[in-house]
């Protein structure tokens, strides 16, 4: 099968380790909420203060921004946008890819200074890389993870629930 | 790329409608927001223009609840289907594990139909993924409408690869869960 189609599992102790690692940087740079996502919109992590209303829909929307940014990038021959940075009145957005595949936000305010919240993402892209890298590799199939009944009983889920 | 996230046991694909300008796609994601139970749906977010056409996206997340221990969401986008925002469609594109093309069943719509096809081709072999093994699902909606093409036409220029393909009536309900159970299950067949 198409090494593309087949998907991204995550393991349990890679989750943890990310859920450290967007702690820390929600943390360390003073900032309000950090969001890791898939390049696909789809939340992986999230960490920060939890009355944040929408998760989904802010992640189908920075995902989508994002994505958009890069098609800019390549009209304007530019090589990439690695990185954004959305001012808002009140909170900031900042907003950086890892590896082409996922995308780490952090939302802060004004008490917290850009130039720290640059250099502390980047630590974090890296670490999150190296996460990245390790998922990529596991070696887990579908059918350990979820069970060789999974489609079945997903089939009749999406029967019973996808109907007027 | 699905994912799943074996740490809080969640299961996430992305599925997307394609197709050219005016064929029905946000009309496929309005009547699903009508229809499924409350607490299987969020809000159907919409980037559109004064005019209603569709500028970046519509997104709708469906929550199916816990299947053997994993909650699984889909969540469905559509593409702006003017030609001038191909590069959108690139962006929203992004990651998909599916995608439902919507053509237009209307007699003089057929060119526009594939061009837009050709142009889905092209943006999925871009992301490096095999265009003829990639799932799809072909929908012939507006089949109300009385100039509207025979199937074996339509499909003799838009199923080559012998999609599953279904007649609809997107306004009305008509084939649009059908379509959408067609999608699902063959997103979750190749997670
Ligand atoms: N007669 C008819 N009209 C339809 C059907 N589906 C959509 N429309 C109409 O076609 C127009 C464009 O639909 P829309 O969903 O916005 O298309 P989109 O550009 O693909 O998102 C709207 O006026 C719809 O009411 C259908 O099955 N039959
Ligand atoms: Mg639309």
């Amino acid at each position: 099968m198409d090494p593309q189609l087949t998907s991204l599992i995550v393991p349990p102790e890679e989750v943890a380790h990310i859920d450290e690692c967007l702690a820390r940087l929600v943390d360390d740079t003073g900032g309000n909420y950090a969001l890791l996502l898939d390049k696909s919109g789809q939340v992986i992590a999230s960490n920060g203060d939890g009355n944040r209303q929408d998760t989904t829909a802010l992640g189908a929307l920075i995902a989508g921004s994002f994505a958009s940014s890069q098609q800019i990038a390549k009209l304007l021959r530019e090589k990439d946008f690695r990185m954004l940075l959305q001012q808002g009145v009140r909170e900031n957005l900042f907003i950086a890819l890892i590896e082409d595949q996922w995308i780490l936000t952090i939302i802060f305010n004004k008490g917290t200074h850009i130039g720290l919240v640059k250099v502390l993402t980047k630590k974090a892209t890296e670490e999150l890389a190296s996460v990245l890298e390790r998922v990529r590799k596991q070696r887990q199939t579908r059918d350990e993870v979820l069970g060789s009944n999974f489609r079945t009983s997903m089939e009749d889920t999406i029967d019973l629930l996808f109907r007027d | 790329m699905a994912i799943i996230n074996v740490g809080v046991r969640e299961i996430h694909c992305k599925i997307v409608y394609y197709g050219p300008g005016m064929c029905g796609k946000t009309s496929n994601l309005q009547y699903i927001h009508s229809q499924v139970p409350r607490e299987a749906k969020g809000d159907l977010l919409s980037i559109a223009t004064e005019t209603e056409r569709t500028l970046f996206f519509d997104f709708l997340p469906l929550d199916l609840g816990k299947v053997r221990g994993f909650s699984t969401r889909f969540h469905l986008y559509t593409v702006p289907g003017q030609v001038l925002y191909e590069r959108t469609r690139v962006a929203v594109l992004n990651g998909a594990d599916g995608v439902v093309f919507v053509a237009d069943s209307q007699r003089d719509k057929l060119q526009e139909d594939i061009k837009s096809l050709q142009e889905l081709a092209r943006n999925i072999t871009r992301q490096n993924k095999k265009f003829s093994e990639f799932p799809i699902v072909l929908q012939y909606n507006k089949r109300d409408i009385p100039n509207a093409l025979p199937v074996p036409v339509m499909d003799k220029y838009l199923n080559p690869l012998h999609w599953q393909r279904y007649d609809a009536v997107a306004t009305t309900g008509v084939g649009v869960f059908d379509t959408l159970k067609a999608i699902s299950k063959l997103v979750i067949s190749k997670l």
